[in-house]
């Protein structure tokens, strides 16, 4: 069907524009600014903003895929999702991750997530439903333009996609709609699962950041206050 | 299925790439990444169906898994269990399932038709596509706001389509010019609907019509021939103001001003007002407001709080023959009568200023009574003005009734000449 090849075109393109012309952050105005604490915060809350959004849509989404893909136990196998960016990693692995690759990592999730969600915009969805859409895929933009400004004002650069090692999630003209259905519940599930991780991996960048308590105690000392 | 086949440029696409390279980056067109999980295919694939109509399909173990046998499949549609009964084994790797008069879709994305191995895991599922084809859309209605837009509404021709998604298609064009336009901003008011912004032609008749297609085949209205400038609507009366007059207990005066949008042409525009009492729902309706700016309710309660709403239709624009669309309601506006101890009339009119007269029963024979007085007796200064100013004047006074004053002339029962407040007052 035409259909399913205009959308992977339409991911791919997504996938460029995505990476290739989100603006460029000018970086942070050094003098005297508090450092990217405040952005930190900033993203760890849109993280927490965006999971509560997912939640309502996702509960409306699996609602028009009909049961039993809303029914609170689903678990179908993860067919042809191996190249949806994945959450889920070792602990140890999660702790010992350098800023930059923690940074890095969860800009490239969420890159490819919101590429695979604009995909989503399924013909036949309802209208209400590709609003919802929609607007979910403006905040989660919002998410990558934060990612990347913590990211400059660090002084990291942003990733680039490298030709011919992009892993593209490309279903063949045979892809029935039953399969598509299941990609769409994984697609959920792991943007879902990526919040929640978000969540701590800029929590755990938050508490790095901060200036050392002692630090400011023993200036007040010196004062005499 | 071809693999490895990049995208080709010729196909549509929503999006075109925006950059060449973009054609490298393809690795499209690869079988589904991990596979092999594919362990069985159902057969039809994502069948479309007519309502009450059977399907018969199959569930077919691939032979390449080791013990991979269709004894102890199952069916599940939409997530229940179908009866044992309505399945059988065709051969050692291959389940049937017969299903018959089938009801619509239970979601327009398809019936969930899943193939479960003996442990309850998935093997393989169908979308059940079953509806009904299009019926023809009717009862198109449309309105243009201030001549310079069209807004259109339609009906769906039956239930029956609501099961599958069924794609709605505004299309107008010009009478006489041959071409066909394509309405493209659904669901302006409700979901059958559709906004036309601009280019829109005047003094020329538009044939409208919709189209209805989904996956069982499509319908098409019949086709609405309209005038723009007969189903033009405005914006409602802004700054319309409420409020008493004088001392009166059971009138207030509705000023307004005419919609600006059409103000130079609103010659023969109607208005229409409504009102209510604070707590109660029943609204009362002035009609055959015309071509006024400002109206006299009468009647009232004392003492009561009112809301009250305008509204214009501005009939025969450009010449129009029709009467044009009625605008929404003017945003209420309060306002309350003056206090008294007695009981006001009830019924509501409206009274223009001027002393027109008016409809209410009291004030009718009220009329005639001072019309018969006026051959009858000598009072020329006789008018509904003086019998406001003289209930306005009663309220004032019913305490101190015995300290009134009167001038005037006007001959009593008893013969004596008393004299009445003169009209200028």
């Amino acid at each position: 069907m035409d259909l399913r090849a205009g959308d992977s075109w339409g991911m791919l393109a997504c996938l460029c524009t995505v990476l290739w012309q989100v603006p460029a952050v000018p970086a942070l105005n050094r003098t005297g600014d508090p450092g990217p604490g405040p952005s930190i915060q900033k993203t760890y809350d849109l993280t927490r903003y965006l999971e509560h959004q997912l939640r309502s849509l996702a509960g409306t989404y699996l609602n028009y895929l009909g049961p039993p893909f809303n029914e609170p136990d689903f678990n179908p196998p993860r067919l042809g999702v191996e190249t949806l960016p994945k959450a889920t990693v070792n602990l140890e692995v999660w702790r010992s991750l350098n800023d930059k690759l923690r940074l890095t990592q969860n800009y490239e999730a969420y890159s490819h997530l919101l590429c695979y969600l604009r995909g989503l915009n399924r013909q036949a969805a309802t209208a209400e439903l590709r609003r919802s859409l929609a607007h979910f895929c403006t905040s989660l933009q919002g998410l990558l333009g934060s990612i990347a400004g913590v990211m400059a004002a660090l002084g990291y650069p942003l990733p680039q996609p490298l030709p011919g090692t992009e892993p593209t999630w490309a279903p063949g003209p045979a892809h029935s709609d039953f399969l598509q259905k299941m990609d769409d519940f994984w697609l959920l599930k792991e943007l879902q699962t990526w919040l929640w991780r978000s969540a701590k991996d800029f929590n755990r960048l938050k508490k790095k950041m901060q200036p050392p308590a002692t630090a400011v105690t023993l200036h007040l000392e010196a004062r005499g206050f | 299925m071809p693999a490895g086949r990049p995208g080709p440029a010729a196909q549509s696409a929503r999006r075109p790439p925006p950059l060449l390279p973009l054609l490298l980056l393809c690795v499209l067109g690869a079988p589904r990444a991990g596979s092999g999980a594919d362990t069985a295919v159902i057969s039809p694939q994502d069948p479309t169906l007519l309502i009450g109509s059977s399907l018969q399909a199959t569930c077919s173990v691939r032979g390449d898994t080791p013990g991979a046998t269709a004894e102890g499949l199952y069916w599940t549609l939409n997530g229940r269990r179908l009866p044992p009964e309505l399945s059988r084994m065709l051969n050692a790797s291959t389940m049937a399932l017969a299903l018959a008069n089938l009801n619509g879709s239970r979601q327009q994305s398809g019936d969930n038709l899943v193939c479960h191995a003996r442990d309850g895991s998935i093997l393989a599922g169908s979308c059940l596509y079953v509806g009904l084809p299009p019926e023809k859309p009717f009862n198109i209605s449309c309105w243009s706001k201030n001549m310079k837009d069209l807004t259109c509404r339609w009906t769906p021709g039956a239930h029956g389509e609501t099961f599958l998604h069924t794609n709605y298609s505004l299309k107008y064009k010009l009478r006489w010019y041959g071409q066909d336009n394509t309405c493209e901003e659904y669901h302006a008011v409700g979901p059958h609907s559709c906004h036309i912004p601009k280019d829109l032609a005047l003094f020329t008749p538009y044939e409208i019509w919709v189209e209805a297609t989904n996956r069982l085949g499509s319908a098409r209205s019949d086709v609405l021939t309209l005038d723009i400038l007969d189903v033009v609507t405005t914006d409602p009366p802004p700054d319309v103001h409420v409020s008493r007059v004088g001392g009166l207990e059971d009138q207030l005066s509705v000023r307004w001003v005419s919609p600006p949008a059409l103000k130079d042409f609103l010659f023969q525009a109607k208005y229409q007002i409504r009102y209510r009492v604070e707590d109660s729902v029943d609204w009362k309706v002035v009609d055959d407001v015309s071509n006024q700016t400002s109206c006299r309710l009468a009647g009232l309660k004392p003492g009561t709080v009112y809301f009250v709403q305008v509204r214009c239709n501005p009939f025969g624009i450009y010449g129009s023959k029709k009467a044009g669309i009625w605008s929404e309601w003017s945003h209420p506006t309060a306002a309350s009568t003056p206090r008294s101890e007695r009981p006001g009339p009830g019924g509501g009119a409206c009274e223009p200023r001027g002393g027109e007269p008016s409809s209410g029963p009291v004030r009718r024979e009220l009329k005639q009574f001072l019309g018969w007085l006026k051959k009858h007796a000598y009072c020329s200064n006789l008018s509904f003005r003086l019998y406001d100013q003289w209930r306005a004047w009663m309220q004032k006074s019913h305490k101190t009734r015995n300290q009134h004053r009167t001038r005037g002339s006007c001959p009593r029962a008893d013969g004596a000449r008393r004299e009445v407040l003169p009209d200028k007052l």
